[in-house]
């Protein structure tokens, strides 16, 4: 009888949330659902860009610097941060897993119009050479692994890891072409490293250029295999910044104002 | 505050502004003036630049050419006092032209180079004109722990060719591409179609009447955060299959992907570091003449500098003062170096230095230049004049010694 009684409560406390899910509001209709989501894109989009261009710029930003050794270790890292955050936010108060590929899309469009008003058309670079990279496709792996195991530990682990082997891919595919050698002042050079030398970047001397920097090369050779681990790892720990920003940042100031959350 | 005040003062901050903005010069040229004067004349000495041509068509090339010394009065609060690493470069407004080749001492240098002070380093730059208008180009040298100090600039035309404007460079296979614009559509092609996935996902979370957004708060606040909502109609199973494929159809495109660029790129390196030490040239200026400077006067009136030295010719034939050079000015005797000056050195007295000959001589620069170009440093923590002194012999062959004298300015 005892568990009946409990299964009952718990079937009519069910019941109600159901109600509740379909509820229909006098003042709150889809309109409020499309402006919160077109309004924040501005917002998530440049703090993604803003946290990204902060920790992993230059290495987000030109061919000559997409290398094997501290692309993959800086890059997921900076990326996966505000991604962290709005998937905490909207899991929590929606249930959507789609905290990370929001904040890809956004990201996406607010770095490539930036790049292509500002480097292209203010400053003629040719986009071939400062175009950014994308976190499309790892996010929505992020995002998945958040549905499937509804764990924000578990997204933290497997999530940020193949978060970082799907971006590398992902981006690999369009730094393929201009890791081709080629022949250029006596000496044989990927057609990223000419881009570097031949378009003029008048405050950035060569010797800046952190590429191939480290002790840690003796791994069959494969240097980018052991970085992409290391930047897998890495990115974990950027997964809960993120976390800490979307809990302590977000959520918890609004919490201290509100009833009861 | 009442509003007929608030809104006369933002008619006044506005006016401000326009005033501002109006009355303001263009920028041109890189500010080169603006970095302090110790820097500019103790660091790099800028000799014999010479730039090639000052108009050339789009894609059509020039070169600009000189010798760099790293000099040995190089001061110790910058990078240590023991520069190592540096890269000779073109300061520009941006990619207006692009470098095609360069050499240091003889020797293609694509990249950073080491260093070391006192040591001359024979550059030649060959750019090639790419964007359309009249540009401040200056060869520059950059020291890593330093900064970069730039040499003399010249104003270039670049004009248009019809024919637009072309990068070319030639793979190892034989291919030649422009880098204008190469590998842009797959780059741009791979990620619009990524984004046009993410898009999808966005819009199956948030456009179909199934799944509300804003009104859902009123649900989750009352399930733990493990729980996707499944029970309570928050999400469905048909969620959960959506989102797999989703997955499936992103893993198989980035499969697909990953075979099409290990295909058609078969051969990829990765990027390459050059560093090497320059060979020391042949034919640098020698050191067989060595200076001892006294006192450097300058008479603000009449924007003259006068240094004095005293001058030992340790070489085996007689030479005499020609050129001044301190950071990008150069001073020439024109009654030693013939032809056309820009900015002429007074030497007096203007007679030889004999072989093993000890002289004193007085150096004196009036063209008016040195304060427009911020050389006297009268308000910064060094005030002295330096650069290099060049001598050159009846048969041309040049000698350098560096100077660095305390200036007395008229205040």
């Amino acid at each position: 009888m005892a568990v009946d009684a409990g299964t009952l409560e718990e079937q009519k406390r069910l019941d109600k949330l159901r109600q509740l899910v379909g509820r229909q509001y006098k003042y709150i209709d889809r309109k409020w659902d499309a402006v919160f989501w077109i309004t924040a894109a501005f917002v998530v989009g440049a703090a993604a860009d803003i946290t990204k261009l902060l920790f992993a710029g230059d290495w987000d930003f030109w061919t000559d610097w997409k290398d094997r050794l501290w692309w993959p270790i800086l890059t997921p890292f900076a990326l996966i941060i505000i991604g962290s955050a709005l998937q905490y936010i909207q899991w929590l108060a929606w249930r959507f897993p789609t905290g990370m590929t929001y904040t890809a899309v956004c990201l996406w469009a607010v770095a490539t119009l930036g790049r292509w008003l500002q480097w292209g058309w203010f400053v003629h670079y040719p986009l071939n050479f400062v175009w950014p990279t994308t976190m499309v496709a790892a996010a929505i792996f992020a995002d998945w692994v958040l549905m499937k195991t509804k764990s924000f530990v578990l997204t933290g682990l497997i999530g940020a890891i193949a978060f970082t082997f799907a971006w590398w891919v992902s981006n690999y595919v369009s730094l393929a072409p201009y890791l081709q050698p080629a022949q250029w002042m006596d000496r044989v050079l990927t057609l990223s490293d000419i881009q570097g030398i031949s378009y003029v970047r008048s405050q950035t001397p060569e010797y800046l250029r952190i590429v191939e920097h480290g002790t840690l090369r003796s791994f069959l050779g494969e240097i980018q295999y052991v970085s992409l681990v290391f930047g897998a790892t890495v990115a974990v720990g950027g997964y809960w910044i993120g976390q800490a920003i979307g809990r302590g940042l977000a959520i918890w100031p609004i919490g201290r104002f509100m009833k009861k959350w | 505050m009442t509003r007929k005040t608030l809104r006369r003062l933002c008619a006044l901050v506005f006016m401000a502004l326009t005033l501002g903005l109006l009355t303001t010069p263009p920028a041109l040229a890189h500010g080169e003036r603006s970095q302090e004067a110790f820097l500019r004349m103790q660091t790099i000495g800028w000799l014999d630049t010479n730039f090639s041509s000052t108009s050339v068509q789009q894609g059509q090339t020039f070169t600009i050419t000189g010798t760099a010394k790293l000099m040995d009065q190089w001061p110790n609060s910058l990078a240590a006092g023991d520069p190592k690493i540096g890269y000779i470069g073109v300061i520009a407004p941006g990619p207006v032209v692009i470098v095609k080749e360069r050499t240091v001492n003889g020797v293609s240098a694509p990249g950073r180079i080491e260093i070391s002070k006192g040591s001359y380093y024979q550059y030649s730059l060959t750019l090639v004109g790419r964007r359309v208008g009249r540009w401040h180009i200056h060869p520059s040298f950059a020291v890593k722990g330093a900064g970069t100090v730039l040499g003399p600039g010249q104003w270039i035309n670049v004009t248009e060719n019809p024919q637009g404007f072309r990068n070319e460079a030639t793979l190892y296979n034989g291919d030649r591409v422009n880098l204008e614009n190469y590998g842009l559509p797959l780059v741009w092609g791979w990620q619009v179609v990524t984004v046009l996935i993410g898009l999808a996902w966005m819009l199956w979370w948030t456009v179909p009447k199934f799944h509300r957004t804003v009104t859902n708060l009123a649900v989750t606040s009352q399930i733990p955060l493990n729980d996707d909502g499944v029970a309570v109609g928050l999400n469905s199973k048909r969620d959960h299959r959506v989102v797999n494929w989703f997955v499936l159809v992103t893993l198989a495109l980035m499969a697909a992907m990953w075979i099409y660029q290990a295909a058609a790129y078969p051969v990829k390196i990765p990027q390459q570091v050059v560093q090497f030490a320059p060979p020391t040239p042949t034919d640098a200026p020698a050191d067989t003449v060595s200076a001892r400077t006294g006192k450097a006067v300058f008479d603000p009136a009449a924007d003259k500098l006068t240094i004095q030295l005293q001058a030992t010719n340790n070489g085996e034939r007689a030479v005499q003062v020609s050129e001044f050079s301190t950071s990008t000015l150069d001073f020439k005797n024109q009654a030693v170096t013939g032809g056309q000056v820009d900015r002429t050195l007074d030497v007096q007295p203007a007679e030889p230095i004999a072989p093993g000959e000890t002289k004193q001589i007085t150096i004196s620069m009036v063209e008016g230049v040195f304060q427009s170009e911020k050389l006297i440093p009268v308000g910064e923590a060094q005030l002295t004049a330096a650069g290099i002194l060049v001598f050159q012999d009846d048969q041309g062959q040049k000698s350098t010694a560096e100077i660095n004298a305390p200036i007395q300015p008229n205040f």
